[in-house]
C-alpha cells in the first residue's frame, strides 16, 4: 500500500518534470509570442482593403476616371496600408503577450523567426512589384499568395506548427488564383482575409485563452 | 522499479536544473539573462544552480564582453548531454 502511494507520488512528480522539460525546450527555441488576435485583425483589415479596391476601382472601371498608372498606384497604396496595419497589430499584440509571459520580445529566437520569414517574403514582394509595374495585376494576386505561403512554411519550424498548414492553404489558393484569373480577388480575400480570421481564432482559443486561466 | 529510480539522476531533482539542461540541450548556447527570463528566476537562484551543474561538469560557461557589458554563455558538455538523456529515458520508462 505504502509502496503504491509512493509510486503514484513519484509518477506525478515525474509527469510534472516532463511537462517542464517540454515547455523549456519549446520556449527556448520557438517564437510563441504571436497572438491569435493579430491574425483575426489582419484578416479583417485585408477584407476591408480588398473591398475598397473592388468597389472603388475594379467593379466598374467607368465609375472613376483615373489613368491606368494612377489605378495601379492606388492599389499599391491600398495594399501597403493593409500590410502596415496588419504588421502593427502583430507587433503590438506580440509585445503584449511577451510582456505577460515576462519575456523580451526581441531575443535570439524572434530575430531568427523574422529572418526566416522575411527571405521568401522579400523575394516575393520584389517579384510582385515587378509584375505590378508590368501591368500584370492578376498574377500579382497569385504571386503574393504563393510567396506568402512559402514564407509561412519556411518559418513554421521556428514557431507554432499550425502555421505550416496555413502556408499550404495559401499556396493552394495562390495557384488557384493563377489558374482562375477572373476569380483572383475572391481567392485573395479568402487567403488573406478568411484564412487569417479562422487561423487567428483557432490559435487564440488553443493558446491565448488557456494562458489566461 | 528500483532500477528506474536508480537511473533517475539526483543532480536533476530540482526543476530549475531540469530547465537549464532542457534549454542547453536544444540550443547551441544560451546566456544567463535569456535563461533567467525563460524560467522567470532571480539572479541568485539561477546562478547557484548553474554553478552546481558546472561543478559536476554537465555544463560549461564562457565569459565574454558584448560592448562593455559582461556576458556569460553556457553550453552543455558531452557528459551533461549523456546524463540528461539517461535521465529522460528513465522518466520515460516510468510511464511504460
Amino acid at each position: 500500500m505504502q509502496f503504491k502511494v509512493l509510486l503514484l507520488y513519484l509518477m506525478n512528480k515525474q509527469l510534472e518534470d516532463i511537462k517542464a522539460i517540454r515547455e523549456m525546450m519549446e520556449k527556448s527555441t520557438k517564437f510563441i509570442s504571436l497572438s491569435g488576435l493579430s491574425g483575426i485583425l489582419a484578416g479583417v483589415t485585408a477584407i476591408l482593403g480588398t473591398a475598397f479596391a473592388y468597389f472603388y476601382l475594379l467593379k466598374d472601371p467607368s465609375f472613376t476616371d483615373y489613368s491606368h498608372t494612377q489605378e495601379l498606384m492606388i492599389l499599391l497604396a491600398d495594399a501597403l496600408i493593409v500590410l502596415f496595419i496588419s504588421i502593427s497589430f502583430g507587433v503590438c499584440f506580440s509585445w503584449r503577450k511577451a510582456k505577460k509571459n515576462k519575456q523580451n520580445l526581441f531575443n535570439k529566437v524572434t530575430l531568427r523567426t523574422l529572418y526566416n520569414l522575411s527571405i521568401p517574403l522579400m523575394a516575393g514582394g520584389i517579384f510582385c512589384l515587378v509584375l505590378l509595374f508590368r501591368g500584370d495585376i492578376w498574377m500579382v494576386i497569385a504571386g503574393t499568395l504563393i510567396f506568402y505561403g512559402i514564407a509561412l512554411i519556411n518559418v513554421s519550424k521556428y514557431t507554432f506548427d499550425e502555421i505550416h498548414y496555413l502556408g499550404i492553404t495559401e499556396i493552394i489558393l495562390g495557384i488557384a488564383a493563377a489558374i482562375f484569373v477572373s476569380n483572383g480577388l475572391l481567392f485573395w480575400t479568402i487567403g488573406f482575409g478568411a484564412c487569417h480570421i479562422v487561423y487567428g481564432f483557432v490559435m487564440y482559443r488553443k493558446y491565448d485563452l488557456k494562458q489566461n486561466d | 522499479m528500483t532500477n528506474i529510480i536508480a537511473h533517475l539522476n539526483k543532480a536533476f531533482e530540482s526543476r530549475i536544473r531540469l530547465g537549464i539542461m532542457s534549454i542547453l540541450s536544444v540550443n547551441d548556447s544560451a546566456d544567463f539573462n535569456a535563461m533567467k527570463q525563460l524560467m522567470d528566476l532571480t539572479d541568485g537562484n539561477l546562478a547557484s544552480h548553474l554553478k552546481a551543474l558546472e561543478g559536476i561538469g554537465y555544463i560549461q560557461s564562457f565569459k565574454q564582453f558584448i560592448g562593455r557589458k559582461p556576458n556569460t554563455q553556457y553550453v552543455i558538455t558531452g557528459e551533461g548531454r549523456r546524463q540528461f538523456k539517461e535521465h529522460l529515458d528513465a522518466l520515460e520508462s516510468l510511464f511504460k
